[in-house]
Order: structure tokens, then sequence, then C-alpha cells
């Protein structure tokens, strides 16, 4: 029986509870959801003592299930306003399943703010929160040095320790503030960074989570021998896939740079071209020759269980870390979306969102909002560096910039801010691939490509072709994908694995194995889009409790007006397909019992 | 004719002067070949791939115009 952590900042008190029987089959996004859904009011203050952070592993979380261990964080966004699951990376997810942990909820907010607060998780059972006030203002690397020293000097420490923590940004409670978890190697670079969850975590005091688990066994299965037949279906699947096998583990996420700025849809320089001129500076490619001849890793997992291995290490020219080689996001939002095309400089950017802990999108959204303000220049390094270091000073500016996008374009007067529920875009124009447009306008989390990733049928040709320049098809598309990442990250999956299932029917097959076996429950196809639809429920239920409206699943209005080089096009979904996207909320909430 | 040709990943060793690299070459090509022509002149491996044409996905049948900017990715994705 899977157990809930409840953690009261407020008066110290930890205590377990059983998951409710109804939400057995939960885990990952449909447990946060479904929690903040029930116990915070969709009017709390996101940073005050009504609101919640809620971290779960996937339902597979502590099982051998192959890239299964994804970590969900969960509350209500001081970014959107809305409800958010930010999703990362990271050993952490993995440890909280064997302990038999489903989640950890952490409510209140402490009387006493000069103290941070270490909340710890040790492998027989015992939880502590101690009070230190020596870890306050660290960015997430000292932190993270700092508390595996103490952890040394008590002998708990060992290699099999995660860490989830926030920088100084956090603690400010900054809207573009993320969470960082320590990735197998121990690095605090993966990041749970959209939607300010950060600040979230900081509201409450909570500086780190150590979780050790030394020791623990993996969890039981049902049936162990069609678990492992499943997950051995489930890896062949993802070694032999192109993408997965050979693609991304080559060159990471950031091979999309070339072939996104090919299709005219890499936004660059504040969504005004799309197609930067100096793409192959910051392409995956080039990060690759790059960190080869430092003598950079260029292939591992970012989470226990991953076999796609896509994620790097990013080495100075001495060949020293820097920070994990960055994303294709973040080498967008910190390279073309600032006009900046050398890779150094964007892994410093990099580096620097992720020691103040910000999330690295808003963060180059924001910059790209800065540039087009006039206060820097578009393509000026330097420049940027020091506004990101405005932000973990908390300087004056720092808490304009370190609030995102939007408050920065509305201080300083700027036209076009690409935001959706106050949520910076990600790294692909609305305009010429449409598809995401509607991901972007209608998802619950506000603007976010992972929600409903339509560049695949849009511009990659997996799982089919829908023309990306046309709107003709695009809400099936978005509202199909948004079901089943929902799906994909209540079982903790990293949503990589659907470049394999939209083309392999029996990778598909072996994800409702795989949760069949494991807890001698029925699973099968209606049951995964099942879970996606109840989780996209509670989100869309809590943001209209939140006050959004339709209005509220719209692109700004310069998508629709202003035509984007080289296709010339604006975005042409109309508001009534956009509308149906979330169509099958008011079914679902009936059979769930909730408005 | 003139056709740009640019071929990106571990495509990019394909180009005839095995010099590699993701900038584009010029191919003097006769008029009405085609993507699938140039693709078996450069010994593509037969595997899946994505085409672009000016930046617009393109069927490997078509014939190819004075000018044009042939694309070829392997199969990628990421985000």
């Amino acid at each position: 029986m899977r157990e809930i952590v409840r953690v009261n900042m407020a008066t110290g008190a930890i205590s377990k509870e059983p998951l409710p029987a109804a939400w057995a089959r939960y885990g990952g996004r449909a447990l946060t959801s479904a929690l903040v859904f029930k116990e915070v009011p969709a009017d709390a203050d996101p940073l005050g003592p009504d609101n919640k952070l809620i971290i779960a592993p996937g339902l597979l979380g502590g099982t051998a299930a192959p890239n299964g261990g994804r970590i969900s964080i969960g509350a209500k966004s001081p970014l959107t306003g809305g409800i958010k699951e930010s999703n990362s990376g990271g050993t952490a997810a993995h440890a909280l399943g064997k302990m038999g942990i489903a989640a950890i909820i952490i409510e209140g907010v402490p009387a006493d703010k000069t103290v941070s607060y270490v909340l710890r998780l040790f492998p027989d059972g015992m939880i502590d929160l101690v009070a230190r006030h020596d870890l306050k203002g660290l960015g997430t690397y000292e932190t993270v040095a700092v508390a595996k020293g103490i952890e040394a000097a008590e002998h708990r420490f060992s290699d099999k320790a995660s860490f989830i923590t926030i920088g100084p940004t956090g603690e400010m409670g900054m809207k573009s503030a993320g969470i960082a978890m320590t990735d197998p190697h121990g690095y605090p670079n993966r990041f749970a960074g959209r939607g300010g969850l950060g600040a979230v975590m900081g509201s409450k005091g909570l500086k780190l989570i150590a979780i050790f688990e030394e020791g623990l066994k993996g969890t039981e299965h049902a049936d162990k021998e069609a678990f492992t037949a499943a997950v051995r279906k489930f890896a062949n699947a993802l070694t032999t896939h192109a993408v997965t096998g050979t693609a991304l583990p080559t060159y990471g996420t950031n091979v999309l740079a070339n072939i996104i700025n090919e299709a005219g849809g890499y936004p660059t320089r504040n969504f005004s071209s799309g197609q930067f001129e100096g793409v192959e500076g910051i392409s995956g490619e080039t990060m690759r020759e790059i960190t080869l001849e430092r003598g950079g890793n260029v292939k591992h997992g970012c989470h226990t269980g991953c076999v796609i291995q896509c994620s790097r290490y990013y080495v100075d020219k001495d060949g020293h870390y820097m920070t994990k080689g960055p994303e294709y996001e973040s080498a967008w939002s910190l390279g073309a979306n600032c006009g900046i095309s050398d890779m150094d400089t964007v892994a410093a950017l990099d580096r620097k969102c992720g020691d103040i802990g910000i999330d690295t999108i808003e963060a180059g959204v924001m910059l790209g909002v800065y540039m087009a303000s006039g206060k820097i220049a578009f393509g000026d390094g330097p420049a940027a560096l020091a506004a990101l270091d405005e932000i973990g000073k908390g300087t004056e500016l720092g808490k304009i910039l370190g609030d995102g996008a939007e408050a920065t374009g509305l201080a300083f007067g700027v036209k076009n801010i690409p935001v959706v529920k106050h949520q910076g875009l990600p790294a692909y124009d609305p305009r010429p691939i449409q598809g995401i447009g509607v991901t972007y306008a209608t998802s619950t989390m506000g603007a976010d490509h992972t929600a409903g990733y339509t560049i695949t049928s849009n511009v990659l040709a997996v799982g089919g072709t829908v023309d990306p320049l046309k709107p003709e098809g695009q809400a099936a598309l978005s509202q199909g994908l948004q079901i089943a990442t929902a799906m994909l990250d209540s079982l903790g999956f990293c949503i990589f694995v659907a470049f394999a299932v939209l083309d392999m029917p029996e990778a598909f097959e072996a994800i409702h194995e795989m949760a069949a076996a494991h807890t001698g429950e029925a699973w099968d196809a209606d049951a995964l889009m099942q879970l996606g639809k109840e989780t996209l429920t509670y989100e869309r239920l809590f943001n209209e409790h939140a006050g959004f409206t339709n209005a509220d699943d719209r692109l700004p209005k310069f998508f629709l007006e202003e035509k984007l080089a080289p296709h010339d096009v604006v975005f042409t979904v109309t508001d009534e397909e956009l509308d149906s996207v979330y169509a099958f909320v008011p079914e679902v909430a009936a059979q769930l019992g909730i408005k | 004719m003139k056709v740009d040709v640019v071929l990106f990943a571990y495509l990019a060793t394909f180009q005839p002067d095995g010099r590699g690299g993701r900038h584009s070459r010029t191919f003097d090509l006769e008029e009405g070949t085609t993507i699938a022509d140039v693709i078996a002149m450069i010994g593509l491996p037969d595997e899946p791939r994505v085409v672009f044409v000016n930046s617009r996905h393109a069927p490997e049948d078509q014939v190819l115009r004075e000018g044009d900017r042939l694309a070829i990715f392997p199969p990628v994705a990421g985000g």
C-alpha cells in the first residue's frame, strides 16, 4: 500500500496516511493534480499558507520500467494563477517509489522566515525536518555541496542520495523560480522548472529535501514475470526506434535546432522571425562536436531507469563541468530568442539560471522581451548574464526580471509579449507550426510544449503527418496528445517514450502490460486514456474555479495579426476549434463525481 | 540547374565532397531531377528521413527546380 507523507511547515508535524483507495491508479501528475484540486482552495494565495507543494513519483516510480523515473511537482502556480504540474528527471522519483511513498504534501508556512528547513527521508522510514541557518541564499550547486558535507560528517551521505532544492530566487518568491533535482551523478541540474514552483517551496521555508535510499529494494510486483517481459518489450522498442535509439542519444534534444529552423518555426529575437542565421553555432551537432573535442560526456540518462540517454554535460575550454548540455529549449531561449549564436555564452547563461534556480524557458523569453524593450541589445551575451545576476541578487530590477516575461514586458512597455496564461512560450512559433499553438493556447499549464507535443506530426513525421501551416486537424491532434501526455506523466514516464509509442504498437501495449503486471489490476488502452482524461479534468476544473474561462485559452493577438517570415503566415485555428479541445471534461467530471 | 543541398545530423557525412558539415553545397543537376534521384546519387541509407524543399515538407518524387534548397534530416525529435 502506497502512502502519502504530510509535512506541516507551520507546526513541524510529519504524518503518514494511506493513499485513498479511489486513487489507487494515480501517481505522478494524476496524483499531484487530484490533490491540488481536492486540498488547495482555487482562490488561495500561491505563496500563502493555503497553497500546498506536492511531490509525487509516477505510478511505476521505483520499478525497473524503462524511462519510468520522472517526478511530478504540483501546486497552484504563482506564475499562471492556475494549477501546475512541473515534471523533472533526476533520481528522487525512483527513491520515493522504492520507499512506497505516493506523494509528499508540504503544507502551511513557518512563522520564522529566517530559517531554512531541510526535510530528510531515510531508508528505514524515518522522516525529520531540520532547521538550518547556513543555507539561506545559496545557489543550488552550493546548497547540494554543503548538504553533502553535513550528511557525510554525520555518516549518512552516500552516493545513493537524492536532493531536491531551490536557489535564492525561490527563497525570494520570484515567479520564474524552479525546483532543482540532482541527477544520477549528483549535479542539481534537472529542473521542475516551469510555473514558479520554486517560489512555492521557498514560501514554505523549505530549502532542501534529502532522500537516502541506500539498501532499499525495488518495489514488488503483482506479477513479476509479466512485468519483466513487458519491460523487455518496452526497452527493445525504445532502443530500436530511430529517434529514441539513435538521434536522441547521439545529439541530445538540441538535435531539433536545425530541423525547427529549417521548418521556419524557430522563434528568433522575441518571436520576430522563424529562422535564425546563427543556428549552426547553437545546434545539437555543434554542441556534440565542442563537447567531444573538450573531453566532455555526451551520453547519459537524466533519471534513474533511462535507456534513451539523451542527457550530456557541457564543459568549459579546460574540460571542467559547466552545466548540463543545454536542452533544445534552453539553447533556443538563451540563444536564438536572444540573438545569441555562441554555445559557450548559452552554456554560461544556462549555468547561471540553474544556480540561481530559475526556469531557462521563462528566463530566455524574459530576456527576449527585455531586449525587445531596447534596455539591452539582442545578441549581447554579457548584458544577458548581467541581467541574470540582478535576478540572483534580488535587486529592484532583478525582482521585475525574475517574475518572468510578462512582468518584464509590462514594466518596460513591450508590445509583443509571448505568453499564454502569463507563462512564456517555448521554442516553436505557433504561426508556421499551428498544432503547437493549440497546445499553448488550451493547456491547463499555460504555454507549454510538453503538454501536447504536436511537433511530432507537424514537423518530425513521427506518429503520422499533419500539415503544420494549415489549421485543419490541429485541435484533434493536440487533444489526443494532451490526453496521452497526462497519462505518461502520471505513470512516471519520460514523454520522449512517445516518439516510439506513436510509431510502434508494441510499445504502447507494453505500457499497459507493465501497469497491469505491477499493480495486479486490469489495465488496457482505454484505461490509460481514461487516466489522462481524469488528470486533465481535475486541472481544467481547478482552473475554472480559479477564474479561467475560454478567453484565457487564446494566443496573444500578435500571433493572429503579424505574419512571420519565412512562411509569412499567422495563426488561423479558430476559437471554436480551440474550445473543442476540452469538450470531454463535463462527462469525465460526472464520472468522477466532481464539479 | 543549380540546387543547394544540406544534410543534417549523421547524414552530413554523405555529402559527396566527404567533408561533412551542415553548410549547403550547390549541386548542378539536370532538369527534371527529383528528390529521390538526389538521394540515390549521394547514397543515403534506405531509412526513414524528413525532407524539406524551401522550408516545406516535400515528397521524394517531387521534381526540383532551379534555386531550390533541399534539406534532409534523419528521424529526429526532442523537446
